[in-house]
């Protein structure tokens, strides 16, 4: 069971913004997606969820410093748990 | 500049290391630094592969900031010390020097002047990236020393204010008073003055920061760089605190280094007549390279 972000992809591609990404401290995990999703023209951040340490500054990034509360922080469980 | 290293003929691709070949297909390997570099993060794969530094660590979020910004990672090469850092700058694609207890700074004299009698046409970027203690406790002499002598090579503090890794002891850049697992009664003097010593010492370029804006902080180490390969010795301190020993809840890190950034971490630059002269000159003949 981990603790790890999850990102709502929907409401991210509304916003052209990619901040959550730039304040990771992880390498190669909170990644970003240009391809446009969901309709909208902008792409959207990803969650890598096996290297995700369950931090939340991406949280802090999107829902206190921007309020656009597009992350947020899920237990991951395997399918028999 | 071009971040060319090495392409893999195609036919020998499937027996090159996964690693590397996904550093020429999806990462800065061969690419611009336009189009990777700190701006780019997320969306191609990083020098700094997964290590076991702890949830939240602001010290391995400034270490991923300094690997986006070398401006030549193929002709790099880092240095470090025992202490947290080290356990992730050695994970990168980015050859790295385990300097014994302190002497990263002593080893990177010996090899920045191997590399420029062996390398006279080009630049070979050497890094020492260590912490307080291991720059300013216990390799204090050979980091003063090798900023004495004039040595050409970068030298960034990753400041924790504390011994991280060996459980909480007080550092030299632990503040007056600071109340640690190993120092229960409260240091009793107080932080040293890390920017004053490298500027009294030589440093042609010396940056306070908390490393909170992005494009400062990649500009700062690419101008420590640059200064370094032809004017003398380079210093970045860096606050990159250590929410385990401070108690620092992980999703809080980022606005304590905020915090930081208001008051003893405020952003300072020292830079020489002649490094503002050099930046001067770089930055008008390309603003990518230092941005």
């Amino acid at each position: 069971m981990y603790y790890v972000a999850k990102v709502n992809s929907e409401m991210c591609s509304t916003h052209k913004c990619n901040m959550c990404t730039l304040y990771c401290p992880e390498a190669n995990t909170l990644m970003y997606d240009k391809e446009p999703k969901h309709g909208n023209s902008n792409g959207t951040s990803w969650v890598d969820e096996d290297r995700c340490k369950g931090c939340a500054i991406c949280v802090y990034v999107c829902s206190d410093l921007l309020e656009r509360n597009c992350i947020e922080m899920v237990m991951v469980t395997t399918e028999e748990a | 500049m071009s971040l060319r290293y090495m392409i893999p003929v195609s036919k020998f691709k499937k027996y090159l290391p996964k690693d590397y070949v996904e550093l020429v297909d999806y990462g800065p390997f061969g690419k611009d630094y336009s189009d990777v570099g700190v701006k780019n993060m997320g969306t191609y794969k990083e020098l700094v592969e997964e290590h076991p530094m702890c949830s939240g660590c602001w010290m391995a979020y400034y270490i991923k900031i300094i690997f986006a910004s070398l401006p030549n990672p193929e002709d790099t090469v880092t240095i470090g010390t025992a202490g947290c850092g080290r356990l992730a700058i050695s994970q990168a694609a980015v050859p790295f020097i385990y300097g014994n207890y302190g002497d990263q700074n002593a080893m990177a004299s010996g090899i920045t002047r191997a590399f420029r009698l062996r390398f006279p046409d080009r630049h070979k970027d050497v890094i020492t990236i260590a912490g307080d203690g291991g720059m300013m406790d216990i390799g204090f002499s050979m980091t003063m020393h090798a900023w004495f002598r004039r040595e050409r090579f970068t030298t960034i503090m990753l400041d924790n204010e504390v011994y991280g890794n060996t459980g909480g002891q007080e550092s030299g850049m632990s503040m007056e008073g600071a109340i640690l697992k190993m120092s229960p009664t409260g240091k009793k003097f107080g932080k040293m003055p890390a920017m004053q010593l490298a500027i009294t010492a030589g440093c042609v370029y010396v940056v306070k920061m908390s490393p909170t804006n992005i494009n400062k902080a990649s500009k700062a180490i690419r101008r420590a760089i640059f200064a370094a390969r032809t004017l003398g010795p380079t210093f970045i301190h860096a606050y990159t605190s250590c929410n385990i020993e401070y108690s620092i809840p992980t999703n809080d890190v980022f606005r304590d280094a905020k915090e930081m950034e208001k008051g003893r971490f405020a952003f300072e630059e020292y830079m020489t007549p002649e490094a503002k002269e050099l930046f001067a000159q770089i930055e008008s003949k390309n603003k990518r390279e230092v941005s």
